[in-house]
């Protein structure tokens, strides 16, 4: 594993608090998070259910805009751009694999791979040769034409990388994307993003289970939206110990499994 | 460029997910387009009947009727009160009447006509030949009657249309043959063409002789006419020349204009009111197809509400993998105007098949106005209906949208 250590981190996050209004009480979702990451990292972020990994990671997608804070993505400043810049950051620099909901179901696998080179503008022959490549990187070459529903888990989280990966963007970030999956597609879909990260990009991704988060570089606990730990990777052990000093509840179960 | 063309194809596949709510509301549309060009048509073809049947009654004539405007005119015999050939002679002359073109007495009576054992029932009118110029009749073969026969009282007709169909055959010349009418035979000199059917009375049975022949033969009176037939020079003076009819009559019956035991009536102001009232009506059903449009309108509206909140996700997921926000607003746009312009397109089809048949009596006449009128107002309509749905489902935070349950 190369580290390039380049001066602009591709991240660069000081400060960020995301806070909402539920009726009269202030609810802080993060407070206060200062993050960098640099290019060619692979980040895990980990943390109890409610901690605020999903708030942080919209922030760092330009899903969500933080209530205050500055957020600098690859040495751009995103609170001063515009819907047109921001849809042309997120379709060029970012590959987005959600949890659960990632495909359009009306869609067929190789039009959902498609969809994001639609909207960057990429001709109709060039965009079939990348998709059909990209989802046989993941394996699915088979099931081009199968829709969301004709689809596992397994599969449709593969299509989504398939879809993230194939604009070339610097940063994949993931959601949790092996939440549903049992052990063995966890590990295959796992090595699909070590392979990428190989290839020198960038991946931020939430996980609950230390084993996921053992092919990572580097791993970012929080708590109560703040972060609590920030170390590179170590053994798995070493991260359920200090998940266990986070106070996640998960950890007995995790151990056992052991 | 490809861009828009693919986002179109994305968009007819939208429509496509769901055929039965597309095909629902393509029909509010195309009930909405199809009256209005049926009820147009409908009002445009009964405003032209009636259009027609002011041009057949003459556009420029008055007629002139024995009896007082107010009154009873049994009760009233005032010396001198019939209309006579003194009246008509009163009448033509240029130095009273200067804007009088032509006074035609005119006798009426209704009588069968026989030819051949074959008997048909028509109106016969004694004038002379400025009626038919008056009345707009035109002679398709033979001759019209003339001053001649007047003078000579000659037993000759020119015959409708309607009357020569039914009593003679197709093909065989009913030009010489003898007609009886009444008692009395009379010679067919010439055929009119027909008018067509004004909707008001068939103006294609009659029988037109000299009226001297009529009085001697038919209605036994030898003074006095029905009515008179006048005609204007041209229809902008014929309020001129009604002035001048009366203050004629008056001083020939040493009367005023006030006590006149005569009627005048301007036949085109009767035609002008049944005009507007027609027009009423036209309008009328352009409003309540209006309606029917705006029912569509909101039909589309409806459903492009309802997709785009059923797809909300489905927009979260397009606005985190890159699309602008133009790209949201045009899929949706282009969604709606699809739907409301086949509807349209379907719409204008039914109306013009519709419209095709009789309804209610009327023929209904195809205004070319309509069909762009309507089609456009359906287009517009996905525009206005597609726009606030699609501007919504545009504005969304790409986070909001996701999060849409
Ligand atoms: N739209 C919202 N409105 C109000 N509160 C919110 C909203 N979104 C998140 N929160 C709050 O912010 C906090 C962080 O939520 P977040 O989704 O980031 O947690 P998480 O770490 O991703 O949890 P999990 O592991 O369960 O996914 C939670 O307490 C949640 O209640
Ligand atoms: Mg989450």
């Amino acid at each position: 594993m190369s580290h390039v250590t380049s001066p602009t981190p591709i991240i660069a996050m000081k400060d960020i608090v995301k806070s909402y209004m539920m009726g009269e009480v202030e609810v802080l979702a993060t407070r206060g998070i200062s993050l960098s990451v640099q290019k060619g990292e692979f980040v895990a972020i980990m943390g109890m259910s409610g901690s605020g990994k999903s708030t942080l990671m919209n922030i760092i997608g330009c899903l969500d805009v933080p209530t205050s804070g500055h957020y600098r993505l690859d040495g751009v400043n995103i609170r001063h751009l515009d819907d047109r810049a921001l849809s042309q950051i997120r379709n060029k620099k970012i590959g987005f694999v959600f949890q659960g909901f990632n495909l359009i179901s009306r869609m067929a696998a190789i039009q959902n791979v498609e969809l994001p080179m639609a909207y960057a503008g990429v001709r109709t022959k060039e965009r079939r040769k990348r998709a059909l490549a990209a989802l046989n990187m993941v394996g699915l070459s088979d099931r081009l034409d199968h829709f969301s529903s004709e689809l596992s888990g397994g599969q449709q989280q593969r299509v989504a990388i398939a879809r993230a990966m194939c604009t070339n963007p610097a940063l994949i970030l993931a959601d949790e994307p092996t939440g549903n999956l049992d052990s063995r597609s966890s590990a295959e879909l796992m090595t699909l993003f070590s392979g990428l990260h190989d290839q020198g990009r960038t991946i931020v991704m939430i996980t609950h289970e230390p084993d996921i988060a053992e092919y990572a570089s580097r791993v970012v606990i929080l708590r109560d939206g703040a972060i609590v730990s920030d170390k590179p990777q170590s053994s798995s052990r070493a991260v359920s110990y200090e998940l266990e000093m986070s106070g996640a509840p998960l950890l007995g179960q995790v151990r056992a499994q052991d | 460029m490809s861009a828009i063309f693919g986002n179109f194809f994305m968009a007819v596949r939208g429509i496509g997910s769901n055929w039965l709510r597309t095909f629902l509301t393509m029909l509010g549309v195309l009930i909405g387009v199809a009256s209005v060009i049926v009820l147009l048509a409908i009002g445009t073809g009964s405003s032209q009947s009636i259009e027609k049947s002011i041009q057949s009654l003459g556009s420029n004539t008055l007629t002139v009727f024995s009896g007082s405007r107010s009154g009873s005119s049994s009760g009233t015999q005032i010396r001198n009160s019939t209309l006579n050939i003194a009246s008509v002679t009163a009448l033509s002359s240029s130095v009273n009447d200067p804007d009088v073109k032509s006074v035609s007495p005119v006798v009426t009576t209704s009588l069968s006509a026989t030819y051949d054992g074959t008997s048909y029932t028509t109106s016969v009118i004694g004038s002379t030949s400025s009626y038919l110029t008056a009345e707009n009749y035109t002679v398709s073969a033979g001759r019209s009657i003339s001053h001649s026969d007047v003078v000579n009282h000659a037993q000759v007709i020119d015959i409708g249309s309607s009357v020569a169909s039914a009593l003679f055959a197709t093909g065989s010349d009913p030009l010489g043959k003898q007609v009886q009418l009444g008692s009395s035979d009379f010679t067919i000199v010439g055929l009119l063409a027909s008018k067509g059917s004004s909707g008001l009375s068939n103006e294609d049975a009659v029988v037109i002789a000299p009226y001297t022949a009529v009085q001697d033969q038919l209605t036994g009176e030898s003074q006095s006419f029905s009515e008179l037939l006048v005609q204007g020079k041209s229809s902008s003076t014929l309020s001129l020349a009604e002035s001048e009819v009366e203050s004629t009559l008056a001083s020939l019956n040493d009367t005023t204009v006030s006590s006149l035991p005569f009627t005048v009536i301007d036949s085109a102001s009767l035609l002008t009111a049944a005009t507007s009232s027609s027009k009423t009506f036209t309008a009328l059903l352009g409003w309540m197809a209006a309606v029917s449009l705006l029912v569509g309108a909101i039909g589309v509206m409806n459903i492009m509400l309802v997709t785009v909140t059923e797809r909300t996700r489905e927009i979260g997921i397009r606005k985190a993998i890159g699309a602008r926000k133009v790209i949201i607003l045009t899929q949706f746009l282009i969604e709606s105007m699809v739907i409301s312009f086949l509807g349209g397109i379907c719409g204008v089809f039914a109306g013009i098949l519709v419209s095709r048949f009789k309804i209610d009596g009327v023929k209904p006449v195809l205004a070319s106005y309509s069909i762009p009128l309507a089609l456009g107002v359906a287009i517009s309509v996905g525009i206005v209906a597609g726009f606030y749905p699609a501007y919504r489902a545009a504005s969304l935070r790409p986070i909001d949208a996701l999060r849409y349950e």
